[in-house]
């Protein structure tokens, strides 16, 4: 007598197209959950009718050789590779071609202006992934650490994820650092009382206060994308003087903001120390051989 | 030999399918002769090219469909998601059989000319028919995109269709009680919109699509409003006015569109999202 098989549960099932599809991790939130949190207009109902899930995917961003390469050009353009694009896309088709219910990639760059439709950071919170950091506020999960996600929407109902419970951030030991300093590694690495984007206090072993100084993090941390060439181009086409022009056209920086557009899945963030110096997820980031 | 090119076809189309395509046709290089001019044939691509094995699939979403925020289809709508397959089918072919496989880019050679028709390639290899609406249209799955490897691979060709997807018999009825169709009634030439055409006994007679007048409503946000932005930027004697139109809602979406070409490309679907053909596929629960 063969051994009977059990059928994977809708949820089983989705998770499993994610995670062969690339996905670090995945996981699900209730649709409606988005509605104590974000304004009308920002939740998943607001893209899709009878939203009912919102699945949500997480995939690491630089390897581990990335992260201790003493080359800083090298995290510079290795931020991002997709894959949680990727396995959004191949558990959407999933959810109408074999489940026969909507399903929609959740809308994540702006269309008009700086705010994204949709919270993807919230999405990975609501659906159990990680929790928000001192660190840029850049949600960690327990074991990865910082990782990137997308999310679909969808009309299937699906029994959502809890939301972690214990929050990551801070770790056992940015409370201890803190306790003894005042400090954490990441608030240390960029304080906004110093030129930089971070500040924050904790208390009983919790986050009790954060300030995340999110313009100019963004003005260090994207330096080559459309924003840089923009700016360049802006400030090529005021130039009068042709030989000044052509500098800025060849130069390095302007050379980089258009291979950022070409390539984008190579350079997209470029400041990542407030990460590298966060306990949560390292041992991911080392330990190789 | 020709139960191994049977063979040989159903193991690339098998592998079309499990690499993401919805559908897998193979037309005969030499059927595009007649029909594509001079450059644009399989032969000026891959020297010694035998069969065009064309994939289809990644249409928006049924749910991207429903969606009642404008921008959402606009920036869902790509071809990003076909054009992997189609190169992951030229290296199956050389990987795995041994022959020279190319994949067609899906951009343009020279001014607005296809290094081949995606569209000729899907009708040869019996994928789908033109239609009112411009695209070609799959008798299941209606508008899908395309992609195509040429190769020296010798395959069994399929057939083109023989009885037309479009119109619809539900067209056909409109037509014959209103003398228009829905694609037609959504972006009338007569009235600034793209299309025109004309039924008789059930099939379309005439057909005229605005390309040049749909290219600006479909891609509004790709290519081509870059350059408009940039010669106006360039125009404009105000700097903060020029400021203003680089830092603008549409150049920095016509940024993201040519950054992030896998979510925003297309911006308009009426002709096709009024079309009958696919709509049960593009209905779900």
């Amino acid at each position: 007598m063969g051994a009977s098989q059990v059928e994977p549960s809708p949820e089983e099932s989705v998770k499993q197209v994610g995670l062969k599809a690339g996905a670090l991790v995945v996981g699900i939130a209730a649709a409606d959950a988005f509605n104590e949190y974000v304004p009308a207009g920002h939740r998943p109902e607001d893209f899709l009718p009878g939203a009912r899930s919102v699945v949500a995917a997480g995939a690491k961003g630089p390897t581990a050789g990335a992260w201790r390469s003493p080359n800083h050009e090298v995290m510079e353009i290795t931020g991002y590779d997709f894959r949680e694009n990727i396995a959004v896309h191949a558990m959407a088709d999933f959810i109408e071609r074999e489940l026969g219910y909507y399903a929609i990639q959740a809308p994540s760059l702006p269309t008009a202006g700086h705010q994204p439709p949709m919270s993807m950071m919230l999405a990975a919170v609501l659906a159990g992934l990680g929790t928000r950091s001192l660190a840029a506020n850049i949600i960690l999960h327990p074991e990865y650490g910082m990782l990137y996600y997308a999310a679909l929407i969808t009309t299937l109902p699906l029994q959502p994820d809890h939301v972690v419970e214990k929050a990551v951030c801070p770790a056992p030991s940015c409370v201890k650092m803190y306790e003894r300093l005042g400090t954490t590694p990441c608030l240390r690495a960029c304080p906004a009382s110093d030129g930089g984007c971070l500040d924050g206090t904790i208390e009983g072993g919790r986050i009790r206060h954060s300030f995340y100084d999110r313009e100019r993090c963004h003005s260090r941390a994207q330096t080559y994308g459309p924003g840089s060439f923009q700016k360049s181009l802006l400030a090529i086409l005021d130039e009068d003087d042709p030989a000044r022009r052509k500098t800025m056209l060849c130069s390095d920086f302007f050379t980089r903001s258009v291979s950022a557009l070409a390539f984008y899945r190579e350079s997209v963030a470029q400041c990542f120390e407030c990460i590298r110096v966060c306990p949560v997820g390292k041992v991911h980031r080392v330990n190789k051989k | 030999m020709a139960t191994e090119t049977a063979a040989l076809t159903a193991r690339v189309k098998e592998a079309a399918l499990k690499r993401g395509a919805l559908v897998c046709g193979v037309a005969p290089a030499a059927a595009f002769d007649p029909l594509a001019p001079d450059g644009q044939r399989p032969g000026d691509l891959l020297p010694g090219a035998r069969s065009v094995v064309i994939v289809g699939g990644a249409p928006p979403r049924a749910g991207d469909w429903i969606s009642p925020v404008a921008e959402h289809l606009e920036s869902m709508g790509t071809t990003q998601r076909i054009e992997p397959v189609g190169r992951a089918v030229a290296v199956f072919i050389e990987e795995e059989l041994g022959y020279y496989a190319l994949h067609v880019p899906g951009g343009v050679g020279r001014g607005d000319r296809a290094f081949l028709s995606l569209m000729l390639a899907a009708e040869l290899a019996g994928l789908g028919s033109r239609s009112l609406a411009g695209p070609v249209l799959h008798p299941r799955y209606g508008m899908l995109y395309y992609a195509a490897v040429v190769t020296t691979l010798p395959l069994d060709p399929d057939r083109p269709l023989e009885t037309p997807v479009c119109p619809a018999p539900s067209c056909v009825e409109m037509w014959e009680r209103e003398g228009t169709t829905p694609c037609l009634a959504v972006c009338p030439a007569s009235r600034g919109g793209c299309l025109d055409g004309r039924l008789e006994n059930g099939r379309f007679v005439r057909t005229a699509y605005k390309r040049d007048l749909c290219g600006t409503r479909v891609y509004t946000n790709w290519i081509g409003s870059f350059q408009k932005v940039l010669e106006a930027a360039l125009d404009e004697p105000d700097r903060d006015r020029r400021k203003m139109l680089l830092y603008g809602s549409l150049f920095t979406r016509t940024l993201w569109s040519i950054t992030y070409a896998g979510q925003s490309q297309a911006q308009c679907f009426e002709c096709i999202r009024v079309c009958p053909v696919g709509a049960e596929y593009r209905t779900k629960k």
